[in-house]
């Protein structure tokens, strides 16, 4: 399996290097165009909420296996202010910043897997998979 | 870092500008002020915004397309999106964004058209 890659979210142009990293390796595992659109614009979503939320973070991601199936991951972890009511964030449009609202949700209806861990004065972490199929 | 610029062209009463770039969030606020500006300046009566080259439309170029449509229609000016990818168009619907009163045409000739209808229809030019 290749190496995991990684990009450090300092500003808006480390979006467009991150998501373009997840799709070169989406691409780069098989994954249909349509996938690959899916994954980048999950990783978009989830790099800017970095960027517009915590300020500083990072996106890793990495080929997986799990029973013979071959799939991406994708690590956004922060260590910004936390989420304090994840079920509220996770409704389709509830946002704090005058945006769409749209980003965590609809990252989770893109991707096959996601979970999420945040903590009040700690940080965020997402992991997200997708698998080949 | 500075903004890349993307191109806006006049032909007649309609503009014309393909989102060629990898667009991040500062050039995209740029080109949303850019166009709004040259709308105002030329008094378009049509925009078509080419998106062919476009990879992924996610929810903050998609809030900025729909923001750019409502705009521009306060102006007296009608925005159609034209070449969304068939992938970006699915990515779309299923990140939850269906930008409903966005008018769409498959390519640049078809959205040409649509706007050619609209404004004729409009009544422009009518003794
Ligand atoms: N990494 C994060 N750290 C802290 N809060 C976050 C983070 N990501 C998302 N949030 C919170 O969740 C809300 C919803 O996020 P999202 O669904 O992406 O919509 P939007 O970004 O448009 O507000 C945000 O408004 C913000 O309050
Ligand atoms: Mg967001």
């Amino acid at each position: 399996m290749g190496q995991p890659k990684s990009a450090v979210i300092r500003s808006d142009l480390d979006i467009v290097i991150a998501r373009t990293m997840a799709r070169d390796m989406a691409r780069a595992l098989g994954f249909s165009a349509i996938d690959q659109a899916r994954i980048a614009t999950a990783v978009s979503e989830l790099a800017r909420n970095i960027y517009l939320y915590a300020g500083t973070g990072t996106v890793t991601v990495r080929e997986v296996e799990k029973l013979g199936r071959k799939g991406i991951e994708i690590v956004c972890e922060d260590q910004g202010p936390g989420i304090p009511d994840i079920d509220l964030v996770m409704q389709d449009g509830y946002t704090t910043s005058r945006g769409m609202g749209m980003g965590l949700p609809g990252a989770r209806r893109l991707m096959d897997d996601f979970s999420i861990q945040s903590q009040v004065g700690v940080g965020t972490k997402i992991v997200l998979r997708k698998w080949r199929s | 870092m500075e903004s890349l610029r993307i191109p806006i062209l006049k032909i007649g009463d309609i503009l014309i500008a393909s989102i060629q770039v990898n667009l991040h969030d500062a050039s995209a606020v740029q080109f949303k002020d850019d166009l709004l500006e040259k709308i105002h300046a030329t008094r378009a009566k049509g925009v078509i915004i080419d998106l062919t080259a476009l990879d992924l439309v996610d929810s903050f170029i998609g809030r900025l397309i729909a923001d750019i449509a409502a705009m521009a229609g306060l102006m007296g000016s009608r925005v159609v999106i034209t070449g969304l990818q068939p992938a970006v168009a699915i990515t779309l619907v299923e990140l939850g964004l269906e930008l409903p009163r966005v008018i769409t045409a498959l390519n640049l000739e078809k959205g040409l058209s649509v706007l050619q209808g609209i404004t004729a229809e409009s009544g422009d030019g009518a003794a």
